[in-house]
């Protein structure tokens, strides 16, 4: 305790500045040889320091106190009529204030209205269905084919009021299209390019990715296998694709490339197309280089040519791993029986092309 | 040119603070307390709200002077203002500040000073607390020699010591006191 106390004089003596400069020079060695000691000065340092700030502020407040008191008290009479004055316009102002948020509230509310409706409005315009509205001058056409071909099975004399494609997902008769085109049937036929005509029924539709399967209704219909499979990972951007589709009543093929990850809006489940595409191609196979498929066409970009939309083949596999069992088509499409990756594209399309059909729609 | 002579003023007055000069606190306090005093009520806040932000900025501004590196850049009104403002609106919103898209912001870079507040504010409570438990007769006998800066003898004289080594004595036994109680909140906080 003593030591404590001397040693606290001591530090309070160096800091005062009352020690001679002997004394003081042998204390600042002492300090610079022991860190402790360095410590505890530093520490009485700090501590007078605040204890002087504490004075200080304490004072300060005491004096502002005392000036306060000097325009507090004289004013009293002061105060309430400005508090009065002050009151008053603030309830104004609060009504004004109200008001005026309220007007605020309807306009934005209705602009949001407005402008959700344009903008709607704007991607139902942008987004066009790719099927086929068959008119009159087609009805001719494809009587004239079906003369020709007199040999198989006749399609109705009549056309059909909307078209489209699809392809076999199997050799009984499961096509694959899209949903918009068999969407409100009556009844359903597919042509294949020889124009053999079977009917058909859609025995399973999901609204949401827009796809649809078909099954020929002929118990007996056995085609050659499928040359192509499912390709289940996502093709890369930029990757050359191709598609054959019915956008007339003869098959038309028609090349371009992944030009987006996303389809339309974002859509996760589908890929940006640079392919021409036109009314009756909904429903076309989209295809690699090597002949697999890679995705279904659904749609376009009206506002820019050349941008088509295309469902991923992913998708459209996990789509036929939901199907009902009872349903299901035998999985076909997980091997392939021709190797189209070494053939040349006119080649790779001869063995395409008959399994690609047009789909026709009554109603 | 008016604002500059302006500054001038402020300057002197100041420096006055600096000094602990009292007409110079008082000419500041009586010319800036109603701006403030507008600006809280106009928020909604009561007079005693004005009075203790605009003290807060007083002492604030108090210390800078006293610091010696308090710089004037802009009017004296200014500073106040924006201090008070920025108090004000930290008082409102708790404790998360959100920037101000006000000009006196812009041209004020507080938040040093804020900061700088806020440690000594925190280093001010403590001392607080610490001599309010201290108890008497150390709190007179430490304030008397530390703060009023009486001599050892007059202090021996007021608290009836002998002489002026046992009134010494006494107050190093107290300062180790309030030592340990302000040390130990201190070290506790850090």
């Amino acid at each position: 305790m003593k030591d404590q106390i001397q040693l606290l004089q001591e530090i309070e003596s160096y800091l005062e500045g009352q020690l001679s400069d002997a004394e003081r020079a042998s204390f600042e060695a002492r300090r610079q040889a022991d860190p402790v000691l360095n410590a505890q000065v530093e520490e009485q340092q700090l501590f007078l320091q605040t204890l002087q700030q504490y004075g200080r502020r304490t004072e300060l407040q005491q004096q502002m106190d005392r000036i306060h008191k000097h325009i507090a008290t004289p004013q009293p009479a002061n105060v309430v009529p400005i508090r009065k004055s002050t009151s008053y316009p603030r309830r104004r102002m609060i009504t004004n204030l109200a008001a005026a948020a309220c007007i605020a509230l309807v306009t934005s509310l209705s602009t949001i209205a407005i402008m959700q409706r344009a903008a709607k409005q704007k991607t139902t315009a942008q987004y066009e269905d790719v099927r086929r509205v068959l008119n009159n001058i087609q009805r001719s056409q494809n009587a004239l084919i079906n003369n020709m071909n007199s040999t198989s099975k006749k399609a109705p004399a009549n056309p059909g009021t909307y078209g489209g494609t699809g392809f076999a997902i199997s050799t009984n008769g499961y096509i694959i299209t899209n949903y918009h085109v068999v969407q409100g049937a009556d009844s359903l036929y597919v042509q294949n390019n020889k124009g053999e005509a079977y009917k058909a029924t859609s025995i399973f539709e999901d609204i949401s990715s827009d796809l649809a399967i078909l099954k020929i209704a002929d118990s007996t219909f056995k085609s050659q296998p499928l040359p192509y499979q499912l390709k289940p990972q996502p093709v890369n951007l930029g990757e050359e694709v191709f598609t054959m589709g019915y956008p007339r009543d003869e098959i038309v093929y028609g090349k371009g490339y992944i030009s987006a990850q996303t389809g339309f809006n974002g859509d996760t489940v589908a890929y940006q197309v640079s392919i021409p595409v036109n009314p009756g191609n909904s429903g076309a196979p989209l295809m690699d280089s090597e002949g697999n498929i890679v995705g279904i066409i659904t749609g376009k970009q009206t506002t820019s040519d050349g941008i088509a939309f295309a469902v991923k083949s992913a998708h459209l596999k996990r789509l036929l791993d939901e199907m009902p069992k009872e349903k299901l088509p035998r999985r076909e499409w997980t091997r392939k029986s021709a190797h189209l990756e070494s053939m040349s594209r006119i080649d790779q399309i001869k063995k395409l092309e008959d399994f690609v059909y047009m789909v026709k729609v009554y109603n | 040119m008016s604002d500059h002579l302006n500054i001038t003023r402020d300057r002197e007055l100041l420096q006055g603070l600096a000094r602990s000069d009292d007409k110079s606190l008082e000419i500041i306090y009586l010319e800036n307390f109603p701006v403030i005093l507008r600006m809280v009520q106009q928020n909604n806040g009561s007079d005693d709200d004005a009075k203790d932000l605009f003290q807060e900025a007083m002492i604030i501004l108090y210390e800078k002077v006293q610091q010696g590196d308090f710089d004037l850049y802009s009017k004296l009104k200014t500073f106040l203002y924006a201090v008070c403002r920025r108090l004000w609106l930290k008082k409102l919103q708790g404790n998360t500040w959100v920037g101000l898209s006000d000009n006196l912001e812009e041209t004020l870079p507080l938040e040093e000073t804020m900061e700088e507040h806020e440690k000594r504010d925190e280093q001010f409570r403590i001392m607080q607390r610490s001599m309010g438990n201290l108890g008497e007769p150390c709190k007179t006998l430490l304030a008397d020699y530390y703060l009023h800066k009486r001599s050892m003898q007059d202090i021996a004289e007021k608290f009836g010591y002998t002489n002026a080594e046992n009134a010494k004595n006494q107050k190093y036994k107290c300062l180790m006191r309030l030592k340990k109680l302000f040390f130990d909140q201190y070290n506790d906080t850090k």
